[in-house]
C-alpha cells in the first residue's frame, strides 16, 4: 500500500518547487511575452508584434551572440575534450590530480574570474606587464581586453568544468577491453580512438556542448565587463529591455527567441554529431 | 621509442598548460589580494592586508556577506529535504521513469540563467508576489534541486535493495528502516549534496541579482564594485567567494568519497 | 511478538526429530499462490505444504519463478491470487517485519555501517530484546557459524564467505519459524561452497528448524534438501525426495535438468515400445509418444568380441545398440564416453575402481542396459 503512495507523497514537494519556481513563471513570462507596454504602462493584448521587431531590430546582435556561442562552445568541448581524455588515457597516476584541479575551478565564483580576466589582460594588466618586461613590447596594448577574444576566452574558463563533467562521465565508462580487443583484432591507435572511443563520448559531447552553448547565449555579464562595443551580447540588449527601457514584454519575447533558435542550433549540432562519431 | 617519448613529452606540455590555463586566474586572484598598490600589475610592489581592512570597514559588505549565508544555509537546507525526498521515491521508480523525472526536473539548469531569473522577476513582480531574499532562495531552490536530486539519486540507486529487504526482514517498520539503515549509508551523500547545493547559491549572480529587488548578496555586491572600474577590494570580496565555495566544495568532496 | 511465538519448537540447540516427523499439521501451508507481472505469469497456481523440521529446495533455471516463490513466502512479493498460512495463521497480506521467517538474502544485505556484532544483534534490537539475552544469543549465533573472532570487523571487510556465515547468523538469531535461503551459496567458489553445504546441513540438524531454500544447482538441492520442488516456466513440475526426483523423473525437463540423462524417444502400442533408434521392450501404459530416460552409469559399453557380435547378439534382457566410440572424457573417479549410434551421441559413464583398460577412438561397441534401470515417460520431445 505505501509503495504505491510513496513516490508521489516524497515527489511533491519537488514537484512544487518546480511548479511555482519554473513552470507557472516561465509561463507566464511566455503569456508576457505576447503582451505591449505603451508609454511606460503595460498593455494586455495580445499581439505578437513583439516577435516581429525581434527580427527587425535585433537580429543583428542575436545572430553575432549565436556565432560566438557556437565558437565559445565548440572550443570549450574541444578543450575539455582533450582535458578528459588526457585524464583518462594519458595522465596515468596524475589523473586524479588533473581532475582535481579542475574540480577547484567549477565553482571558483563567476564573476570573480571575470575580474581576473579583466585585470590579467587590461592595459595595466599581467599580460601586458609580461610582455614589456620581455622586451617583446614597450608600450601597453590593448587589443587583448574589450573584443570577443577576450569572451571566448573568459567565458572558455568558466565554463571549461561544467563541460568535462559530462565529458568525464561517458569517458570514464569507457571499458578498456574493448580497446585491447581492438588492437588486438589489427587496429591502428587513430581507428580505436576515431571508431571505438569517439563513438561511445557521444551523449558526453552532445551534453558539453548543449551546456556551454546556452549558458553562452544567455550571458551578459560578460560581455560587459570584458566585451566592449564590439561583443554586445544579445543577454546585454534582454538585461537592458528590464534595467533600462522597463520593457518586459519585449524582453521576454526576446528570450523566447534566443531560446528557439538555440533549440534549432543544439539540434542541429546534435544530429552533426550523431552523424559524424557514428560507426561506420 | 623515440617517436613515443616526443609524443609523451607532447601531451605532458599540453596537459601542463591546461591546467596552467585553469588554475593561473584564480592563484592570481589570492596573490593579488595581499598587493601593496592600487594598480594590479606585475611585478607586484609590496604586500599589505590594506585591502582586507578597507573591505572589513564597509558595512555593506558584510550586509552582503550576512545575505548571502541566510540563502546558502537556507538553500542548502530546503534543497536538500526537498530533493533527497524526490530522490528516495525515484528510486523506487523504474531507472526509465527515473531518468525522465530528472530531465524534467533538469530544464531550469539547461536554460539560461538568465532567462530563468528574468521569468521568475516578471512572475514574481507581475503576481505581486515583490522580491527580496525569500525569492532569491525559491530560485536558488529550483536551480539547485537537479544537482541534489542527481547526486542523492545515484547513490540509492546503487544501494543494494537487499539491505532495505534485510532490515524489514529483521522486524524494521518501513521508518525504522530507513532510520536505521537508509539515512545512516546515504548520509555522506545527502551531506555532499547539501554542501554542492550551498556552493551553487553561494556562486550564483544572474537570478540573485534579478530576484533580490534591494539588497546585496556577495556576487552582486560584488557586481556593483565592478561596474565601478577596477578597484582592489574587489580581489578581497573574490577571495572571501571563492574560499567560501571552495570550502563547500572541498568538503563535500571529501564527504562523498568517504566510505566510497 | 514473532519471537514468543517461535521460542517454543526450536529455542534450545538440541537435535530435532527426523525431518518430515509427524505428518500433523504443516507448518507452511500455500494455496494456489500466483503471481503475475503484467501479462507475464511468473508464478502460476502453487501448493505446497512445508512441514516442521523439512529442508525443502526450490530448484529450477533462472526465470523459473522460483525466486518470485520464496519472496512471496517471506513477504517481499505480493501475491497475485492464493493464501499463504503460516503456523496455522494466515500471512498472505502480512508485510516482512510482521512474518514469523527470516531470509538469507542472495547479496546477503548485509548492513555496511554496522559491525558483524551489530548486523546479528540488529533484528533482536528492533524486537527490543534485553541487552543480556541479545549479547547472549548474538554469541551463539556467531558461534554456530564459527564467526566469533570477526564479531567487531564492519560488513564490507569480510570476504564472500565470512559475509555469507554473518547473513546466516544474522536470520538464526531470530530463531524464526522457517527460515529462507535465496540461492545462498551461489556466490561462493566450489571448494568453499561444499564446505558450506555440509555447515548448512550440521545446522539444520542441531537446532531443527525449517528451511525452504532456493537454487539452480541441482547436486546442492540433493545434498541438503529433504524434499525438492523442481521448477520450470513458474510451474511445479515435480515433487519429491531427492531419491525420488532422480530416479523417477516425472518429465524430459526434470531428467535432463537433475542429473545427466540420455533420451529415447519412441511410441508405445499394445503395451509394447518402439524406440525410435531401434530396439523395443515390453511396457505396460497408454499408446502414445513416450520418452525413455537412461543414466549415463546404467548404461554397459562392452568392446572385443562382443562388439563384434553386435547388438543383434545380446540377450533378449538387456536392450542394446551398436556404436562406435567418439571421446574419452576423464572425470576422475569416472569417465565418460561419448558414443555415436546413428546420428545421436549417447554418454556412457564409468566409475573408475582400477587401471582402465586401453580403448581406442572410433572402435566398435555395444551399449546396453535393463529396462528395470530406464525410466518411460508418456510425452515426446516438445513440438
Amino acid at each position: 500500500m505505501t509503495l504505491r503512495r510513496g513516490p508521489l507523497v516524497l515527489l511533491s514537494p519537488a514537484f512544487g518547487v518546480f511548479a511555482v519556481c519554473f513552470v507557472l513563471p516561465a509561463a507566464y513570462f511566455f503569456v508576457v511575452s505576447f503582451w505591449q507596454v505603451r508609454s511606460y504602462r503595460l498593455v494586455k493584448e495580445t499581439t505578437a508584434e513583439n516577435y516581429l521587431r525581434v527580427f527587425t531590430d535585433y537580429s543583428g546582435p542575436l545572430l553575432d551572440t549565436l556565432v560566438l556561442a557556437f565558437i565559445v562552445a565548440t572550443t570549450v568541448t574541444g578543450f575539455a575534450f582533450f582535458y578528459v581524455y588526457l585524464c583518462r588515457f594519458k595522465a596515468g597516476r596524475f589523473a586524479p590530480l588533473l581532475l582535481f584541479a579542475a574540480m577547484l575551478t567549477l565553482f571558483g565564483g563567476y564573476l570573480t574570474k571575470i575580474y581576473m580576466w579583466r585585470t590579467i589582460l587590461g592595459d595595466s594588466g599581467i599580460l601586458n606587464a609580461s610582455l614589456i618586461t620581455a622586451g617583446l613590447i614597450e608600450e601597453p596594448i590593448s587589443v587583448f581586453l574589450f573584443n570577443p577574444v577576450a569572451v571566448v576566452i573568459t567565458l572558455g574558463h568558466y565554463l571549461v568544468p561544467f563541460a568535462i563533467l559530462p565529458l568525464y562521465g561517458v569517458m570514464h565508462a569507457i571499458r578498456d577491453d574493448p580497446l585491447e580487443a581492438a588492437r588486438d583484432l589489427g587496429a591502428s591507435r587513430w581507428h580505436v580512438f576515431r571508431h571505438i572511443v569517439l563513438p561511445q563520448c557521444r551523449t558526453g559531447i552532445v551534453a558539453a556542448f548543449t551546456l556551454t552553448f546556452l549558458f553562452t547565449s544567455g550571458d551578459f555579464a560578460t560581455a560587459r565587463l570584458v566585451g566592449g562595443p564590439d561583443a554586445s551580447l544579445f543577454g546585454v540588449f534582454v538585461q537592458g529591455q528590464f534595467t533600462q527601457r522597463l520593457n518586459q514584454p519585449m524582453g521576454a519575447a526576446m528570450a523566447f527567441t534566443m531560446l528557439a533558435c538555440c533549440l534549432v542550433v543544439v539540434s542541429a549540432v546534435a544530429l552533426g554529431v550523431r552523424r559524424a562519431v557514428a560507426y561506420r | 621509442m623515440r617517436r613515443l617519448d616526443a609524443i609523451a613529452l607532447v601531451w605532458w606540455v599540453a596537459g601542463t598548460a591546461a591546467v596552467f590555463f585553469m588554475l593561473a586566474p584564480l592563484v592570481a586572484l589570492f596573490v593579488f589580494s595581499f598587493s601593496a598598490g592600487s594598480v594590479l600589475t606585475l611585478p607586484v610592489t609590496g604586500w599589505s592586508v590594506r585591502w582586507y581592512r578597507e573591505l572589513a570597514a564597509t558595512p555593506e559588505f558584510w550586509i552582503a556577506l550576512k545575505n548571502s549565508l541566510v540563502v546558502c544555509v537556507a538553500v542548502g537546507f530546503a534543497s536538500t529535504t526537498v530533493g533527497t525526498m524526490a530522490a528516495m521515491a525515484m528510486a523506487r521508480l523504474p531507472a526509465r521513469r527515473a531518468g525522465a523525472l530528472i530531465s524534467v526536473f533538469s530544464l531550469p539548469v539547461m536554460l539560461p540563467p538568465l532567462v530563468l531569473a528574468l521569468s521568475m522577476l516578471t512572475f514574481f513582480v507581475g503576481t505581486g508576489l515583490g522580491l527580496g531574499l525569500p525569492t532569491v532562495i525559491l530560485g536558488h531552490l529550483v536551480y539547485t534541486l537537479p544537482f541534489v536530486v542527481l547526486i542523492v539519486y545515484a547513490r540509492m540507486a546503487a544501494f543494494d535493495p537487499a539491505i532495505i529487504d534485510s532490515a524489514r526482514d529483521l522486524g524494521a517498520s518501513p521508518w525504522r528502516t530507513f532510520a536505521t539503515v537508509v539515512l545512516p549509508v546515504a548520509r555522506p551523500t545527502i551531506i555532499g549534496a547539501a554542501l554542492v547545493a550551498m556552493a551553487l547559491s553561494l556562486d550564483d549572480f544572474v537570478i540573485a541579482l534579478f530576484t533580490i529587488g534591494g539588497g546585496n548578496t556577495l556576487p552582486t555586491f560584488m557586481w556593483g564594485m565592478l561596474r565601478k572600474g577596477v578597484n582592489p577590494g574587489i580581489n578581497v570580496v573574490g577571495v572571501v567567494l571563492v574560499t567560501l565555495i571552495l570550502v563547500a566544495s572541498l568538503l563535500a568532496l571529501r564527504v562523498t568519497r568517504y566510505r566510497g | 511478538m514473532s519471537l514468543q511465538a517461535s521460542t517454543d519448537a526450536r529455542s534450545a540447540v538440541a537435535p530435532g526429530p527426523a525431518p518430515g516427523a509427524g505428518r500433523a499439521e504443516p507448518l507452511v501451508r500455500l494455496s494456489g499462490v500466483t503471481r503475475r507481472f503484467g501479462a507475464h505469469v511468473a508464478v502460476h497456481p502453487v501448493d505446497l505444504a512445508v512441514h516442521r523440521h523439512d529442508f525443502v529446495a526450490i530448484l529450477g533455471p533462472s526465470g523459473c519463478g522460483k525466486t518470485s516463490l520464496l519472496r512471496m513466502i517471506g513477504g517481499f512479493l505480493e501475491p497475485s491470487g492464493g493464501t499463504i498460512e503460516i503456523a496455522g495463521r494466515d500471512v498472505t497480506r502480512l508485510p516482512p517485519d510482521r512474518r514469523p521467517t527470516n531470509m538469507v538474502f542472495q547479496g546477503y544485505g548485509l548492513f555496511p555501517h554496522m559491525t558483524v556484532r551489530q548486523n546479528v544483534a540488529y533484528g533482536l534490537r528492533i524486537a527490543r530484546v534485553s541487552a543480556a539475552e541479545r549479547d547472549r544469543r548474538v554469541e551463539e549465533a556467531l558461534a554456530l557459524v564459527h564467526m566469533e573472532s570477526f564479531a567487531d570487523r564492519l560488513a564490507p571487510q569480510l570476504s564472500g564467505g565470512q559475509a555469507q556465515r554473518v547473513a546466516l547468523a544474522r536470520t538464526l538469531v531470530m530463531r524464526p519459524e522457517v527460515l529462507l535461503l535465496d540461492e545462498p551459496l551461489a556466490a561462493l567458489d566450489l571448494k568453499l561452497r561444499k564446505t558450506m553445504q555440509e555447515e548448512l546441513r550440521g545446522i539444520h540438524r542441531s537446532i531443527g528448524g525449517t528451511f525452504v531454500f532456493v537454487t539452480h544447482d541441482q547436486e546442492e538441492a540433493m545434498a541438503l534438501a529433504n524434499r525438492i520442488l523442481v521448477m520450470q516456466d513458474g510451474r511445479v513440475v515435480q515433487e519429491g525426495g531427492p531419491t525420488e526426483i532422480y530416479g523417477r523423473p516425472a518429465t524430459r525437463f526434470v531428467a535432463t535438468f537433475v542429473g545427466d540423462a540420455n533420451l529415447f524417444d519412441g511410441r508405445r502400442a499394445g503395451g509394447r515400445v518402439d524406440l525410435d533408434i531401434g530396439p523395443a521392450f515390453a511396457d505396460a501404459g497408454r499408446d502414445g509418444p513416450v520418452t525413455a530416460v537412461v543414466r549415463p552409469q546404467a548404461i554397459t559399453l562392452e568392446t572385443g568380441p562382443a562388439a563384434a557380435a553386435g547388438a543383434a547378439g545380446r540377450g533378449g534382457d538387456r536392450i542394446a545398440l551398436d556404436g562406435r566410440l567418439v571421446d574419452i572424457v576423464p572425470l576422475g573417479p569416472s569417465v565418460k564416453f561419448l558414443v555415436a549410434v546413428g546420428d545421436r551421441e549417447i554418454a556412457v559413464t564409468r566409475t573408475v575402481t582400477g587401471p582402465v583398460e586401453p580403448l581406442e577412438i572410433g572402435s566398435r561397441v555395444v551399449l546396453s542396459w535393463r529396462p528395470a534401470d530406464q525410466v518411460v515417460i508418456a510425452g515426446g520431445p516438445a513440438p
